[in-house]
């Protein structure tokens, strides 16, 4: 069953187009993040599900009931803020509460729900409190009780774990994704951290420029991106992009550092290798790319290593244990199957068959 | 209030200042005190002491009592009503709709204006004679014949307080305004998606962003209403038949107008002690509110 439907969803501020025609479906019990660097209209995106504003065209439903018109609060969606939101004079208790109370829900039954969802996440014992007596961690649970609190079928985040600090917010990113195991509740997540959409997601929409670039599930986004910007958007270390040169028996890659006898591309493309894939022991059908070690930086469990292929620098993941210095020769192992090409113009994908290996 | 030691050397640079301030405030405060305790007059002798009998004959005297319950009535009206037509202006302009940044500039104009340019305006405005407001209200058809506004005991205060609030709610409406924006868009966008209603959000959600700011008005504002002298004495000088006589008007009466210094300095001082009290009032809120915002 699909739970939300977006069609051709546009929205301008006055002659600046911020969304540029969104179609999205949304199954029940999914989290699906909106990816995307600030300005891309997620946020946007975001508000028009939630009602805060309204989209210049398109149609929106919920479980096959239209939105587009709908008050805010007869949507039957909560959302959590980036900032939280807590009432500041209300407490805890009652800033949860704050939407069964507005809806008229009695006290005792406000009361016994106010509690289950506070029990969930364990800031049952904060209940009295003014929200300025706690956690950044604390507040933002209360104003995921606040959502929770009212049964929503639809769950927004915008941005909910930005303002709390790196430590916090990977106990935090667990812990929405157990809250997501546990309550199977359909959730859009709005985020500019990959990290988290990798994490969170059951599927990705990458936007850019109000557009959706891809959408799909982490592993797909990750490992066959749409296009480059989407392979760039994705890991850290960012993803290798090397020149490529055509010539009539292959496709030359960095300047001759390597060469892929037997390719051709019918216009220019650019390759992307993720740092991961380049490996520094030989496998059965590896190309071979043969460098200098220019810089080592140390990140723990592994190493992030640069490598000058004749002029080019790639930046390979590397363990840890494995002794270099600097301005030692290497042989860096890739597996062809890993290449990504992407059209040198528009950034698009190439599906190039690499069938035969050569080196240069 | 230090917890420093002042050294010999910071007070000696500090001593033209105290000279300067008691010469200016603390003998002139001394002066009236003692003046108070005396039957001085403005020409002629300087007085001779006879205690507290000033204070006493004051405040059971028929012209303290009518002159307080006037400056209490010209205060509490002037000051609720700016109050709430503050907030109301402060709401409206805090909505988006074309032209809000110059109606927001054009607020501030009355109170910017010289309490005695606004008060001679408005002397205008009712004049029996020539008067906008009366040749309005004839025009459109309420009012059969011109009204000497000021002259009558039963409008000269209304239209004393309407001056006073034209002039004084942009204040109040500046600084709820400023306020206003200072309530988060989330905690808003919130409330809306929570089902609050318009009266809701204000109640909840609004109002305590709101509070601090209008108890620092209100006190300001009361202080300001509690002394009011210039723009009575230009449109009314106290009549008709001392019906906006207030206190600060009973006070340069009774020193200037009566010549009985004595008794003129100890209304001032009884003056000054209601006013010192809403200042400290005013100090006390200010501290709580500054607590809060750490």
């Amino acid at each position: 069953m699909s739970t939300l439907e977006l069609r051709e969803i546009h929205k301008s501020y006055g002659s600046f187009a911020t969304l540029k025609g969104i179609n999205l479906d949304l199954e029940s019990g999914e989290f699906l993040v909106l990816l995307g660097a600030s300005g891309c209209g997620k946020s946007t995106l975001l508000s028009l599900i939630s009602g805060l504003s309204d989209p210049t065209s398109g149609e929106m439903t919920l479980n096959g009931k239209t939105l587009n018109g709908v008050h805010p609060k007869d949507r039957d969606i909560a959302m959590v803020f980036q900032s939280y939101a807590l009432y500041p004079n209300l407490s805890v208790a009652r800033n949860i509460g704050f939407g069964l109370e507005m809806r008229g829900v009695d006290r005792s039954s406000r009361e016994a729900a106010v509690l289950e969802a506070a029990k969930v996440l364990q800031v049952d014992h904060l209940l009295d409190r003014k929200p300025a007596d706690l956690s950044g961690g604390q507040r933002q649970r209360v104003a995921i009780g606040r959502a929770l609190v009212r049964k929503p079928q639809l769950f927004l985040f915008d941005e909910p774990l930005s303002n709390l600090d790196a430590k916090l917010r990977m106990e935090m990113r667990s812990e929405l994704k157990r809250l997501h195991q546990m309550l199977g509740v359909t959730v859009v997540y709005v985020t500019h951290d990959q990290i988290e959409a990798m994490t969170l997601a059951s599927r990705i929409a990458v936007m850019r420029e109000g557009c959706i670039e891809q959408l799909g599930t982490p592993a797909e986004i990750y490992n066959r991106p749409a296009s480059r910007f989407v392979a760039e958007f994705m890991g850290s270390p960012p993803i290798n992009i090397l020149d490529t040169h055509q010539l009539p028996d292959g496709l030359e890659i960095a300047q001759g550092a390597s060469f892929l006898s037997g390719l051709s591309a019918s216009q220019p493309v650019v390759l992307g290798v993720r740092p991961e894939a380049l490996k520094p022991t030989p496998f059965e059908g590896a190309l071979q790319w043969q460098g200098v070690v220019d810089l080592i930086e140390l990140t723990g469990p592994e190493q992030i290593v640069s490598v000058m292929l004749n002029d080019t620098r790639v930046t390979a993941t590397l363990p840890a244990d494995l002794a270099l210095t600097i301005g030692q020769e290497i042989t860096l192992f890739v597996d062809p199957n890993r290449l990504l090409f992407f059209d040198a113009q528009d950034g698009q994908r190439i599906d190039l068959c690499a069938r035969q290996t050569a080196v240069a | 209030m230090f917890s420093e030691r002042i050294s010999p050397r910071a007070l000696l640079l500090m001593l033209p200042l105290v000279l300067v301030m008691i010469a200016v405030v603390g003998w002139p405060l001394i002066d009236t005190v003692r003046l108070s305790l005396t039957d001085a007059r403005l020409a002629g002798t300087s007085g001779a002491f006879i205690g507290t009998d000033n204070f006493t004959k004051m405040l059971s005297g028929r012209n303290f009592q009518s002159a307080f319950w006037t400056t209490m009535q010209f205060t509490v009206w002037s000051v609720s009503i700016e109050l709430v037509l503050g907030v109301l202006v402060a709401l409206l302009l805090n909505q988006r709709f074309f032209g809000r940044t110059a109606l927001r500039a054009l607020l501030i104009l009355p109170w910017a204006l010289p309490t005695v340019v606004n008060a001679t305006l408005w002397r205008l405005i009712y004049n029996p004679e020539y008067g906008a407001l009366n040749a309005m209200l004839t025009q459109i058809g309420l009012l059969d014949a011109y009204r000497s506004w000021l002259g009558q005991p039963g409008s000269a205060m209304t239209a004393l307080i309407v001056a006073d609030v034209w002039k004084n709610f942009p204040l109040v409406a500046l600084i709820a305004l400023a306020a206003l924006q200072a309530v988060p868009k989330d905690i808003r966008a919130a409330a809306i998606s929570d089902g609050a209603n318009a009266w809701k959000r204000f109640r909840f959600v609004i109002m305590p962003y709101l509070i601090g700011p209008l108890m620092v008005a209100l006190v300001l504002r009361t202080i300001e209403a509690f002394k009011v002298f210039d723009l009575i004495w230009i449109m009314t000088r106290g009549g008709p038949a001392n019906s906006t006589r207030s206190l600060s008007i009973l006070v340069y009466q009774e020193g200037f107008a009566f010549q009985r210094v004595g008794s003129g300095a100890s209304l001032a001082l009884i003056i000054t002690l209601i006013i010192t009290v809403l200042a400290v009032a005013y100090l006390m809120i200010m501290r709580r509110f500054a607590g809060e915002a750490r």
